[in-house]
This record gives C-alpha cells, sequence and structure tokens, in this order.
C-alpha cells in the first residue's frame, strides 16, 4: 500500500481515478469537510468515468449531531444550519452525496467500521462506481 | 510565441507509447493529430484537473511516460498539484501548461494576471527537478525529444497564441474516436490498453 497526500481534497479524486486507469486499486480517506470541497472533482472524474473508487469518510459533527438531538434527515433549515451548538458540515454531507450519485453506508455507535468498509470496496468494485463509507460513531 | 500547430506536432512526431492527456482548447486539435489508445480528454470532465489525472496514471505506471497537455487556466485552478507532483516525485510526468493567457473553451475571458504568471518558476520553486520556458518554437522543437525521454517531474511551459476552440461534443463530428465516446468508455479502453502492456 503507498499513501499519496493531496495539497487539497478535490486533488484526491483526479488522482484516485487516474490511478483507477492505470491497473490499480485506490481508496480515497477523506474527512466530510474535505468530500465538500470535492464536488467537480468527484463529479467530472470518479462518477463521470464510473471508476471503482471507495470512500472511507471521517464524520466531523455528528458528535455535535447527536448533542443537539439531530439527525442526518433533520430539514436544512437557515435557521439549524447557522445554529451555534450544531456543525452545519455532518447535516450537509448526506444529501451532498446523494446529489452528487453516490451511494454510500453510514456507520455509527458500536457498528464496525473494518466490515462497513470491505462492504464498501466490495460494492465498488461490483457495481463499477464510486462508493462510500461515513464513519460517524458519535450517533448512536 | 507558438501557434497551436508549433506546439502539437512535434509531439505527435516524436510520441511513441506515451500516455498522452489533453484538455480545454488542446483536447480537439491534438484529436486531429492523434487518435491512439492510450490518448485521454479529461475533457467534459472536472475542472483542472487534468494534471492530477494524469499524476495517478504515472503512479499506477511508473515505467511509462504521461504527457499531460494542460491549460494555464486548469493550471491555475489546482496550482497544489505542482507540490503533489514534486512531493511523490513522479519520474515519468511531463506537465506541459499551455499558456494562451485565456480561458478559451469558455469564450476567452482573460486569465488572472495571464502574461505575467512564470510556471516554470512555480515549479521549480516547488521542487520540479526539471523545468523548461518557451516561447521559440525553434528551440521548443529541439528540446521535444529530451523532454519525452529524460526523467522528471519536469514542467513546460509554452507561450502559444490565442484560438476559438469550443468545448467537445462526444459526438460522430470529433475527429479522434476518444472524443466521440462518452468518458466512461473512453477510460475503460485506456485502462484495457495500459493493462495489455505490463510496462
Amino acid at each position: 500500500m503507498r499513501l499519496v497526500t493531496v495539497t487539497r481534497e478535490g486533488e484526491a479524486f483526479a488522482i484516485a481515478s487516474g490511478l483507477w486507469l492505470g491497473g490499480a486499486r485506490p481508496l480515497v480517506v477523506i474527512q466530510n469537510t474535505g468530500l465538500l470541497e470535492s464536488g467537480d472533482s468527484i463529479r467530472g472524474t470518479a462518477v463521470r468515468m464510473a471508476a471503482p473508487i471507495p470512500i472511507l469518510i471521517t464524520g466531523r459533527g455528528y458528535g455535535k449531531m447527536a448533542g443537539a438531538r439531530l439527525t442526518p434527515d433533520d430539514l436544512r433549515t437557515s435557521e439549524l444550519l447557522t445554529r451555534a451548538d450544531v456543525d452545519s458540515t455532518a447535516l450537509l454531507t448526506e444529501p451532498t452525496l446523494h446529489a452528487w450519485g453516490v451511494p454510500f453506508e453510514r456507520c455509527q455507535g458500536d457498528q464496525d467500521p473494518a466490515s462497513a468498509l470491505a462492504r464498501t470496496i466490495e460494492s465498488a468494485r461490483s457495481e463499477q462506481r464510486p462508493r462510500a463509507v461515513i464513519v460517524a460513531r458519535a450517533l448512536n | 510565441m507558438l501557434t497551436r500547430a508549433q506546439l502539437l506536432e512535434p509531439l505527435a512526431r516524436h510520441r511513441t507509447n506515451e500516455v498522452v492527456v489533453t484538455t480545454m482548447s488542446v483536447t480537439r486539435p491534438w484529436g486531429r493529430l492523434s487518435d491512439h489508445d492510450l490518448d485521454f480528454a479529461s475533457a467534459d470532465s472536472a475542472m483542472g484537473h487534468a494534471a492530477d489525472l494524469a499524476l495517478g496514471i504515472a503512479l499506477a505506471r511508473p515505467k511509462r511516460t504521461v504527457v499531460c497537455l494542460n491549460g494555464d487556466g486548469s493550471m491555475l485552478m489546482t496550482l497544489g498539484t505542482l507540490a503533489t507532483v514534486a512531493g511523490v516525485a513522479a519520474t515519468n510526468l511531463v506537465l506541459i501548461v499551455v499558456d494562451n493567457g485565456t480561458y478559451e473553451i469558455t469564450g476567452s475571458q482573460p486569465v488572472p494576471a495571464a502574461g505575467s504568471i512564470d510556471y516554470a518558476a512555480m515549479a521549480e520553486a516547488t521542487g520540479f527537478p526539471r523545468v523548461f520556458r518557451f516561447d521559440d518554437p525553434r528551440e521548443y522543437v529541439e528540446a521535444v525529444p529530451d523532454i519525452l525521454t529524460t526523467p522528471g517531474p519536469t514542467l513546460v511551459h509554452v507561450r502559444v497564441e490565442r484560438g476559438s476552440e469550443g468545448p467537445i461534443g462526444r459526438s460522430i463530428e470529433e475527429p479522434a474516436r476518444y472524443l466521440r465516446v462518452s468518458l466512461a468508455e473512453w477510460s475503460r479502453t485506456l485502462r484495457d490498453a495500459l493493462a495489455a502492456d505490463l510496462s
């Protein structure tokens, strides 16, 4: 395994797509904040190329979401997105993945991240498309 | 300053088995010269991400040279990629910045600081061991064989005349096979071509 660090998250999806073109098996490891930064890159490379790239997303803000008794399905109102006790990153992660056409699984509470990642890798390869797993263990 | 033909024709003449990634306003002109299984148009794709995509191919295929014909506007969108390339020491990557000073395919809006940016200096500052600057077509022609064969990573800054190319249509009217089919379909063609040769 080789680690390639990047200067900004959008680079990760283009590099991973190039790695896949060259016959490698890339995995993108990224925080959800960086995922939101990567919009045009993931759309125009991995999704557009149907590249089977698994994405491991660490979930910033899910702890605050749990603390505020919110769920990922709560309506994203301006009031909610501007509250001091809420991290909007977590609220916007899953709707954004839906919008980009990237299927995902959320790994929360006591669920095993290793098993979730293994399923994501297998699904990405069998479906020939990018797939994601969000690690949000603060959410029960 | 070079014409687009003065930039691309020497490359096409000397190209052997290199992967060539194109983007933006050189995509169709290169397609008029080359219809190779190892050509890849990073067009109808992600803005500014041809260089990093080419880097990925280069890392996966370290024995094969990968040439990226990038735009100056595209380069500015992902300047950090220069540091990424230098950091992984991708010796088989040749990154050519085709500097026309405009975002040509969206209507030739001027690039910020057009004409005054030294991309070779930027690359050198991030750690590229080989950088070139060309305004003179004769100097460029003489250097092309060395650029393609000497290990880098290499950055080539070429000033070219402005043009009027529009975006590609991925239709039968386009001049090369890889410009007529979807990005997903050609991705598999290139992947298969690279898999067929383990170099």
